[in-house]
């Protein structure tokens, strides 16, 4: 990806119609990225501006994934411009997106937990966590999306699921997370 | 097979990722070995409680950023270079946000199919994104088959299979009206986690089914069948397997019904 290309009206009507949809998943992973909201929102807008940049070097297949990649690539690019990731070390739990009148306040707390839990993992496992069950992507899409062998997503699926049940298991009682006893 | 064999399989299993006679292995092993079905069920919990999470959804601003930058593209009106070789389509309500939404549709194909597959798939794939993109996807809004089923009664010439999949994973949303191929069709809106489902419906012209064939295009999956004596279209953001199971899930619901 070195031939970014000045996009014409073709083109930006094309992304439009491709890529646009994805823009609340750019968003979204990029939150999970940054677990910032005003962070994320940088990143996804620098994201779907380089993602316009380089359509012409789209070839078909799955949009989001390679539209995810650019997102994951443009969060790695400005934590490394902006220096040390100030952000890594402080993870706070993240507020609740609205009020959710749906459902009764045990589950918005239970959910509460579930992404303070999820935020808490190393970036590793994290990204590979929210792309296989919040983006529902195969193992080859998030390989293609992360740039890893197939091997290495599984294991850190693998190995994500085990630390985020460890760490659901301190925070919530047996009746609230339903995870089976070791 | 052994306990550190069947352990490395249990997220490929439960994630969908095994071959059919893996996961046939992968069932049998399981029984015997109490550690791999914990972990399992552990696996399952998760998933189940992550999916559950809220949907983000970019804020107006970042929308309306995007937005204008690719208005001002356009307005510049440049001449389309020639390695713009796909038409061009002005579908500028495609803007709003689809990625979060599974909508099946039920339509009208019959016979016409094979020589305008091309057509007739971008006006299923524009049904479904009118379900993902507003937020009016539905004109009746019921997971009770028996609300929907009667409100196509009268505005549609035909009577098309209304069934609840929640048990399978798809619940129902509600129906609506959508015009496929000059005609009004019934389709029906159905949820898969956070995406949506279109499934377009409409009454065969043989009696005879045909098995689900799934194909991929721009993001998106269809699924295209005949059962029931009705033709089956479902444009969704699914993965092809799950639109399988879409497919097989409805099919088993129409036959229980007669």
């Amino acid at each position: 990806m070195s031939d970014a290309l000045r996009p014409d009206s073709g083109t930006a009507e094309r992304f439009r119609t491709v890529m646009l949809p994805h823009l609340d998943a750019a968003y979204g992973f990029a939150r999970w990225l940054t677990r910032d909201p005003v962070q994320a929102q940088d990143v996804a807008q620098e994201a779907m501006l380089r993602a316009l940049r380089y359509f012409h070097a789209f070839r078909g297949g799955p949009p989001k994934p390679w539209l995810l990649r650019i997102v994951r690539n443009t969060w790695h690019d400005l934590r490394t411009k902006r220096g040390a990731d100030e952000s890594l070390d402080v993870v706070e739990d993240r507020p609740a997106d609205g009020p959710d009148p749906e459902e009764n306040a045990l589950g918005a707390d239970r959910r509460r937990h579930v992404a303070a839990a999820l935020a808490k993992l190393p970036t590793d496992l994290r990204e590979v966590l929210v792309l296989r069950e919040i983006e529902d992507f195969s193992y080859k899409e998030i390989a293609a999306a992360l740039d890893l062998p197939i091997g290495t997503v599984m294991s850190r699926l693998a190995r994500g699921r085990q630390q985020l049940a460890a760490e659901l298991r301190s925070r919530l009682g047996r009746r609230d997370h339903g995870l089976p006893d070791l | 097979m052994d306990c550190p064999t069947c352990e490395s399989l249990v997220d490929a299993y439960l994630d969908g990722e095994l071959s059919a006679i893996q996961s046939a292995e992968f069932e049998q092993a399981l029984p015997g070995c109490p550690h791999c079905a914990t972990r399992l069920e552990e696996a399952r919990v998760l998933s189940s409680l992550l999916r559950d999470l809220p949907a983000d959804t970019a804020p107006d601003l970042l929308r309306a950023r995007i937005d204008r930058e690719l208005r001002a593209i356009g307005a510049k009106a440049r001449p389309a270079s020639p390695r713009q070789s796909m038409p061009r389509q002005p579908m500028r309500w495609m803007a709003m946000a689809a990625s979060l939404i599974v909508a099946v549709s039920i339509g009208w194909m019959g016979g016409t199919l094979s020589t305008q597959g091309g057509r007739d798939r971008d006006e299923l794939v524009a049904s479904y994104l009118r379900v993902a993109s507003s937020e009016h996807t539905v004109d009746v809004v019921s997971s009770d088959r028996h609300t929907v089923k009667p409100w196509f009664a009268g505005r549609i010439d035909y009577s098309p299979p209304v069934h609840d999949l929640t048990s399978d994973g798809f619940p129902l949303l509600g129906g609506r009206l959508d015009v496929f191929d000059g005609r009004k069709v019934s389709v029906l809106v159905y949820r898969r986690n956070q995406h949506k489902v279109a499934l377009t419906l409409l009454p065969a012209s043989s009696a005879s089914g045909v098995p689900v064939s799934v194909t991929q295009r721009d993001g998106f999956v269809m699924g295209q069948w005949r059962h029931g004596g009705f033709e089956m279209r479902a444009v969704s953001d699914i993965s092809p397997a799950e639109m399988e199971s879409f497919a097989s899930a409805l099919d088993r619901a129409v036959d229980a019904d007669r």
